[in-house]
């Protein structure tokens, strides 16, 4: 190994997913040094974002241990010139239906697909946050919100009568929206108003009629009409004819609590991907310190009997640390065959089967898709089986102008990702259908899961390795976030958890006196304009009482007429 | 703690702000009194505008420092032919006023400086404020300096009326409070589409349109019917305009006149005379006298000194106006013992056509079944009780007093103004009962009207001998009028 790394560290991160990339920040941002690797040459793991070309090289090869099952399929020819060809010689055999939708299929084969491939941000493990939710508060809290940046979800839709419409989120989409008559516009606000407030009063009535019942049957109860209930169950609160009266009414608060903040709906998809997240968390990491180095194998990780201090062998060299964080997959087999005791090392459970299309036209009516569309969510149900459906336009910088992406996530079961996601896809990519989206490419595969039992065998209070989870079916990153601040308690029993980064501006270098104002932090134009009046200022008489007065009045008159004017 | 990062502490960022504030201070002073130097000097000069610029980019509202830009503006401007380098002048100007509203977009300084610099340059481009304030708009859909403003540029630009309606759809659309947006529909609406009909008082603008209008300001009331601009704008939807200038009474014996109208107007010698019914003059009725003393009042009145005017009191007898704001020229008198007079009791219900009264009727009807689900919504209860009145005030007469009722126990802020309202009515519906009753018009008995807590309608009651009223509203605050019609007697 040719760069010279220090041979000791507090804690070595391995696996730059985001529970791991969530552990590392934390533990460089109370100063605690971080090594930070990653066996891929990508950031992100199972959480990363791939070009279009990456990605089909990742499924060609057959994906790797924590993305398996792959299959994909391109639903265009080769190259334009064929495309054109074929269409006219043996339209017959093409699946195409409709001129309309030739045409677009048309504007896109293989190779024009790939052309753009860096314009593509492909998920493996796509999110949606909510505004008010537990990701966005930790981003806004430690001021690692300042590396990324977000799309409001333009369109929270649901599936009624067979026809895909928009949830009514906010009070102007109530008022503007046709589906509902105006009798049901008051019933559904005033339902949400109701939830908003629900649980300000601890004595409240239906806390107690409803205990231990359904949110379905609360919701029947308020006599609302079919199709408001149908908005409230599946896009709203988005639960199931089981879920129990609190935590539908938990899920609701949650949904009605990040509304009004960023946009139109209560949800924000991260601009480009969610594999920038982890990235941001990783960024924060380096700024205080932590060394990061990507495409490294662990050869082995030994343990001190009598001091618990891991020695990491990392390509040959040996380094010391105090603690190791490892996403599930990334323990090196050599450690797992003596089967040390690890919190957190899991069974394989709660996988993912998951699937990405690429389509030339957007899903649902135009008025979804005004202005070229954006980012809309809608949330499939098969039987007793739901699945996410995110559909991303070029807005979100997922991919090219042109061209819609959806992803549609539902838990695995079976190691068959396309036969647990045909129920759904058939409800949205129907080929019968006219207005169904026109597919240009498809692939599946599954994002193995390993998850933490709560009492994991054989590991003493001790321990040094931990184990991250891999990606929660779960809209938001909660679970995961919690799951790594568990670790961080684990490892630092009394320290804060990302706390709020400085701005720059903030920050004193070294040997600056901290209260010294120079005249160069003046902006230029007010810095200039002092030095050239100082000297005809000199001459005048200028008591600091007065000055005061008259710097009030700079500052806040401007304050004053604002709230007047209001 | 090497190569680790020092946060200041909040103690040294206060200390610095206050560093930072002392020296902005100085600059601010120093400048203000370059300023006022060189204006005693009357240098306007490109200096002048630099250090006015200065100061007003960071706080846009210091009218003296605009009026000096202003005058530096027509200084630097008188010598210059060339048409191109003056607009850039003027151009220079707009640009600054720009950043400035940028950084306080409610600065009427700002805004007016630039109505002032477009009227003075020698080329205006009207189009681009409109666009500009269209994207100020976006920024804040609220702000009403924008919307005047927009008001005044579009006037210049000559932007269709229509595009005009549709940009503000657009913005209700977006937000519903509002009522900026509301108002300038209110203003477009009845350029757009005339009422041509002949309902009396006239309608705000076409019954299509006004339909279409009550069912989205309907729509915003069932999303929120706690938001109050979209009800505002249903008042004025339906209506609720000025009583128009009319005649509301007249007496007259041989001895003394009254006459009194809806609204306050100034009577001139030539306005009223009576004549009978072949047409000959009986008397040109001069002196009137306002009841208040004032020189424009609602009632009026005059002594005739035994000028026998009504020589034969079964003889018809007829009340020529000459007043240009009253469309009635000639109304008949009837006769009450030794006196003729009129009477036209206070705006009963509005005159509909069947199209609106059906719409109104809907609307009340989709108002009582919001009232189901919030029984306690002020707004919805008072445009229900004022839908009522204006279908049929005699017909809800008592479910819309009801309401009012209830409206004083839910809005116990405006109690009041509900029994005020509730007075009103009552009175309403009182001086029309006693046209038909046998002491009418002599006497006037509203003793027994509990819930009369004002009289609202002093000029209807002058014709009455005697007016009988309550000891509450012997307390009456306006007791000085109300006493004045009681002591008139014929």
């Amino acid at each position: 190994m040719s760069d010279d790394l220090p041979d000791k560290f507090d804690l070595i991160v391995i696996g730059t997913g985001f529970p791991e990339s969530c552990v590392a920040a934390a533990a460089s941002r109370i100063g605690k040094t971080v090594l930070h690797i990653d066996p891929n040459e990508y950031y992100g793991g199972v959480w990363a974002s791939f070009n279009l070309e990456s990605f089909c090289a990742l499924l060609e090869q057959g994906g790797n241990k924590e993305l398996r099952n792959a299959s994909q399929k391109w639903h265009v020819a080769e190259t334009l010139k064929v495309a054109e060809a074929e269409s006219d010689t043996v339209a017959g055999e093409t699946n195409i239906k409709t001129d309309a939708a030739k045409q677009n299929v048309l504007d896109w084969s293989r190779e024009t697909l790939l052309q753009q491939s860096r314009r593509f941000n492909l998920d493996l493990s796509p999110k949606i946050l909510y505004s008010a939710g537990r990701l966005v508060q930790l981003l806004v809290s430690s001021n690692i919100c300042r590396y990324a940046e977000f799309r409001a979800v333009d369109h929270v839709c649901t599936r009624f009568q067979n026809n895909i419409i928009n949830v009514p989120c906010s009070r102007s989409d109530v008022f503007n929206t046709k589906d509902l008559n105006i009798v049901e516009k008051r019933l559904l606000m005033k339902f949400l108003t109701l939830c908003m407030t629900y649980g300000e009063d601890k004595t409240d009535e239906d806390a107690l009629q409803f205990r231990g019942k359904t949110f379905r049957e609360y919701l029947q109860e308020q006599k609302v009409t079919e199709k408001i209930s149908i908005c409230v169950m599946q896009a709203i609160a988005m639960c199931n004819d089981d879920t129990s009266f609190e935590e539908g009414m938990a899920r609701t608060q949650q949904f009605l609590n990040s509304l009004g903040r960023y946009g139109n709906t209560p949800f924000l998809f991260p601009m480009y991907g969610c594999g920038e997240i982890p990235q941001c968390f990783c960024r924060l990491c380096a700024v205080f310190g932590g060394i990061y180095c990507l495409k490294r194998q662990i050869d082995d990780i030994n343990i001190e009997a009598d001091t618990n201090i891991a020695s990491v062998v990392l390509e040959g060299k040996t380094i010391k640390a105090q603690h190791v964080v490892s996403a599930p997959g990334h323990l090196p087999n050599a450690f797992l065959q003596r089967n040390v005791g690890v919190y957190g090392q899991a069974e394989l459970v709660n996988s993912l089967s998951r699937g990405i299309f690429l389509s030339a036209t957007p899903l649902g009516s135009e008025e979804l898709n005004s202005g070229g569309g954006g980012v809309n969510l809608l949330r499939l149900l098969a039987g007793t089986q739901e699945a996410i459906l995110i559909q991303l336009s070029h807005f979100s910088g997922t991919c090219p102008k042109g061209v819609f992406l959806f992803h549609i996530t539902t838990t695995a079961q079976s190691d068959q990702p396309a036969q647990d996601l045909a129920p759904f896809v058939s409800q949205v990519f129907n080929p019968d259908d006219e207005n169904a989206p026109k597919l240009l490419y498809s692939a599946y595969f599954t994002i193995m899961g390993r998850e933490r039992t709560s009492a994991t065998p054989n590991v003493d209070v001790s321990t040094t390795i931990f184990c991250t989870s891999t990606p929660y079916y779960e809209l938001d990153y909660d679970k995961s976030i919690i799951s790594a601040r568990e670790i961080f308690a684990k490892l630092y029993a009394d320290a804060e958890f990302l706390p709020r980064a400085p701005d720059p501006e903030e920050i004193v270098i070294e040997g600056e006196d901290p209260r010294a104002l120079s005249e160069n932090s003046l902006p230029d134009d007010l810095r200039e304009q002092l030095r050239e009046l100082e000297n005809s200022a000199e001459n005048m008489d200028i008591e600091d009482t007065d000055a005061a007065q008259a710097g009030e009045c700079t500052q806040e008159d401007a304050e004053t007429q604002n709230m007047d004017a209001d | 703690m090497h190569g680790r990062l020092k946060v200041r502490t909040t103690e040294e960022e206060r200390e610095r702000k206050k560093k930072e504030q002392t020296l902005k201070v100085k600059a601010y002073r120093a400048a203000m009194a370059k300023i006022q130097e060189k204006r005693r000097l009357q240098q306007l000069d490109d200096e002048m505008l630099v250090l006015t610029s200065q100061i007003l980019l960071r706080n846009p509202d210091v009218s003296t420092l605009w009026n000096i830009r202003r005058e530096c503006v027509e200084q630097k401007s008188l010598n210059i032919d060339d048409v191109d380098q003056r607009q850039a002048i003027y151009d220079t100007e707009l640009n600054f006023s720009e950043q400035c509203l940028l950084v306080n977009p409610k600065s009427y300084n700002g805004w007016h400086h630039r109505c002032w610099t477009l009227e003075h340059s020698p080329t205006a481009n009207w189009e681009r404020e409109v666009m500009l304030c269209s994207k100020y708009l976006k920024m804040d859909e609220r702000n009403f300096h924008t919307w005047d403003y927009r008001r005044y540029v579009v006037e210049k630009a000559r932007t269709s009326k229509q595009n005009e309606l549709d940009f503000c759809t657009e913005k209700i659309k977006a937000n519903f409070s509002n009522y900026s947006s509301w108002h300038h529909r209110s203003l477009l609406l009845p350029q757009l589409y005339p009422y041509e009909g002949d309902a009396q008082p006239k309608r705000a603008m076409n019954e299509e349109k006004l339909k279409e209008e009550l069912e989205m300001v309907l729509t915003a009331a069932f999303t929120d019917p706690n938001d109050s601009s979209a009800w505002f704008y249903q008042r004025w939807l339906l209506g609720y305009s000025r009583q128009e200038l009319d005649v509301c009474a007249f007496r007259c014996d041989n001895n003394r006149a009254v006459l009194s109208f809806t609204n306050p107007i100034i009577l001139t010698e030539e306005d009223v005379v009576i004549t009978d019914s072949k047409g000959n003059i009986k008397k040109k009725i001069t002196n009137w006298k306002s009841i208040n003393g004032a020189k424009s009042d609602t009632t009026w009145f005059c002594s005739l000194n035994g000028d026998k005017v009504l020589e034969h009191i079964n003889d018809q007898y007829l009340l020529e106006l000459h007043i240009t704001d009253i469309n009635v020229k000639q109304i008949t008198l009837k006769t009450y013992k030794q006196s003729v007079y009129f009477f036209k009791p206070p705006n009963q219900s509005f005159t509909f056509t069947e199209n609106v009264l059906n719409e109104l009727q809907t609307q009340l009807e989709s108002c009582e079944s919001l009232l189901e689900y919030e029984p306690d919504s002020k707004w919805t209860l008072l445009t229900s009780a004022l839908l009522m009145r204006a279908i049929g005030s005699q017909k809800y007469h008592d479910k819309s007093l009801k309401y009012l009722g209830k409206l004083e126990k839910v809005d116990i802020l405006r109690e009041n103004y509900y029994r005020d309202m509730a007075s009103k009515w009552i009175l309403e519906k009182y001086l029309l009962d006693w046209t038909s009753s046998e002491d009418f018009p002599g006497k006037l008995d509203l003793r027994n009207e509990e819930h009369l807590n004002a009289i609202f309608y002093p000029q209807y009651l002058c014709i009455a001998d005697i007016v009988l009223v309550s000891e509450k509203l012997n307390h009456y605050s306006d007791k000085k009028q109300l006493q004045g019609f009681i002591a008139f007697k014929l």
